[in-house]
């Protein structure tokens, strides 16, 4: 305590701003655990009850159930476009498994664009907590560096250059590192534990848009 | 948007406030450590010098001595400025000696036959000659002194100290050579070049002439970069002469050469 109170002003700026840093990294990373544990354990609830279930129909009612799935929302919106073809061919659900081409394509086209929308939602706020772990550090040794000047001032003025007089100086302007490390450790650590999780959602999302194509096009070859 | 739109929880507001308690809760134990933690003792240090430690015995030097630079030379023993011990009154029965009174002991005479008129001159004699021999020795030590100054170190006689020596050629040679260790640069094997240097009566450069030429040009430039360099710090030719030198300007070094 006595050190951060003792602190100069700058260094004590430094010290704010890191705090800043860490509150909001550690927010998101909070965040980022809860959003991304629970995508993947409602995708692996979907998935179970996707493959279990023997209509579109009957799944696209129970889909608010994983809500926080991207599996979920990519089929919501493959199940979305593929009724919208149907209907604008005025014929029945039945009947659009038959439906040319061009009808495959959109639904192609939309589960692309879920896809990519799915991935901005889950990257979103990893960029804080990358900055954060590049530039903390840097910012921490920063404000050491300034203290340090201020405490080699202060021992020029008083003459005096005994461990009494050096070593508190010292101690106060290393605070600030010893933050700057304290915030940028967890945040690169999440960054790169969110990094892979994102990376393994991403596989299934393709997974996913593949199995959902085929189906249509298996029905399609059918009939 | 094709698709119904899902019921999504997205808000970061509870991971703030759980991020900011959790700070706050550390922040908190942190400073109940610190208040509980004893404060640090600052002792006085004490430092003790290894290296100059006095020796036991002076003679044997110090460690940290080095030869003749750390400490002149002692001065040569002063002759003795002490008076002369005085001769013990002759005793009973002793021989006084006139003559060499300061050697010889007194025999043969009686102490009660001198009278105190004479033992005041001896006295007085002693002094004036024990007084002779200490300026003597003094002479002595100074004409020593003035020896050791006049053995060509403090410069010529009438010099002021901010001219050259009477060897001006070796001492431009030397602050050539100097300057051309900084500046040498060479692209064929032997490169040999003349170079004719007049100094003007105040120590400046006035002209520098090629009397031949090496056919290497980078080491023609070294060359003339070097005396360039090396004129900046010329001293006065001795007496203010003007001073011309031939230099021959090799990859080994610089000879001088008479014009």
């Amino acid at each position: 305590m006595a050190l951060l109170l003792g602190a100069g002003i700058i260094v004590k700026l430094v010290l704010i701003l890191l705090l800043i840093f860490s509150v909001v990294s550690w927010a998101i990373i909070l965040f980022k655990f809860f959003q991304i544990y629970r995508a993947n354990s409602e995708s692996d609830r979907f998935m179970d009850f996707f493959w279990k279930s023997k209509r579109f129909d009957a799944i696209a009612s129970q889909v608010d159930r994983f809500a926080n799935s991207p599996l979920t929302v990519l089929f919501n919106e493959g199940y979305g476009e593929l009724k919208k073809v149907v209907e604008g061919d005025g014929t029945s659900e039945k009947s659009a498994m038959s439906t040319d081409l061009g009808g495959i394509e959109n639904v192609s086209r939309s589960l692309r664009r879920a896809t990519n929308s799915e991935i901005t939602r889950l990257e979103k706020y990893l960029t804080f907590l990358a900055t954060t772990g590049s530039t903390s550090p840097f910012i921490g040794l920063f404000g050491t560096v300034w203290g340090i000047m201020t405490a080699f001032e202060g021992i020029g003025k008083t003459g005096s250059a005994s461990l009494a007089v050096v070593a508190p100086g010292i101690a106060e302007a290393l605070i600030a590192t010893a933050i700057g490390l304290v915030a940028a450790i967890p945040a690169v650590m999440a960054y790169n534990h969110f990094q892979h999780k994102i990376r393994v959602l991403i596989n299934e999302m393709d997974s996913f848009s593949t199995e959902f194509l085929n189906i249509v096009q298996r029905n399609i070859a059918g009939k | 948007m094709s698709a119904r739109p899902l019921k999504r929880d997205t808000g970061m507001g509870v991971s703030f406030i759980f991020s900011t308690v959790i700070h706050l809760t550390v922040f908190l134990l942190l400073a109940l450590y610190g208040s509980h933690s004893k404060p640090l003792k600052v002792t006085e240090t004490y430092y003790v010098d290894v290296v100059n430690l006095p020796v036991a015995s002076p003679r044997s030097g110090s460690p940290s001595q080095k030869g003749n630079d750390s400490e002149p030379a002692p001065p040569p023993p002063k002759a003795s400025e002490a008076p002369m011990a005085l001769p013990a009154k002759p005793k009973a029965g002793a021989k006084v000696q006139i003559t060499k009174p300061q050697t010889t002991p007194l025999k043969g005479k009686e102490p009660a036959a001198e009278s105190a008129t004479e033992f005041a001159e001896r006295m007085a004699k002693l002094e004036r000659q024990t007084e002779a021999r200490q300026q003597e020795a003094r002479m002595a030590s100074l004409q020593e002194k003035n020896r050791n100054l006049g053995s060509g170190r403090a410069g010529m006689p009438g010099a002021s100290g901010k001219e050259a020596g009477s060897d001006y050629m070796a001492y431009v040679q030397s602050r050539l050579k100097d300057a051309f260790q900084k500046t040498i640069s060479h692209s064929s094997q032997k490169p040999e070049m003349t170079v004719r240097l007049f100094i003007d009566t105040e120590g400046k450069l006035a002209r520098k002439k090629i009397d031949r030429s090496s056919g290497d040009r980078t080491f023609e430039i070294s060359v003339l970069r070097a005396i360039d360099v090396a004129s900046e710090h010329f001293t006065p030719p001795p007496g203010h002469k003007f001073f011309e030198g031939v230099f021959v300007f090799r990859r080994e070094g610089i000879l001088p050469n008479k014009p």
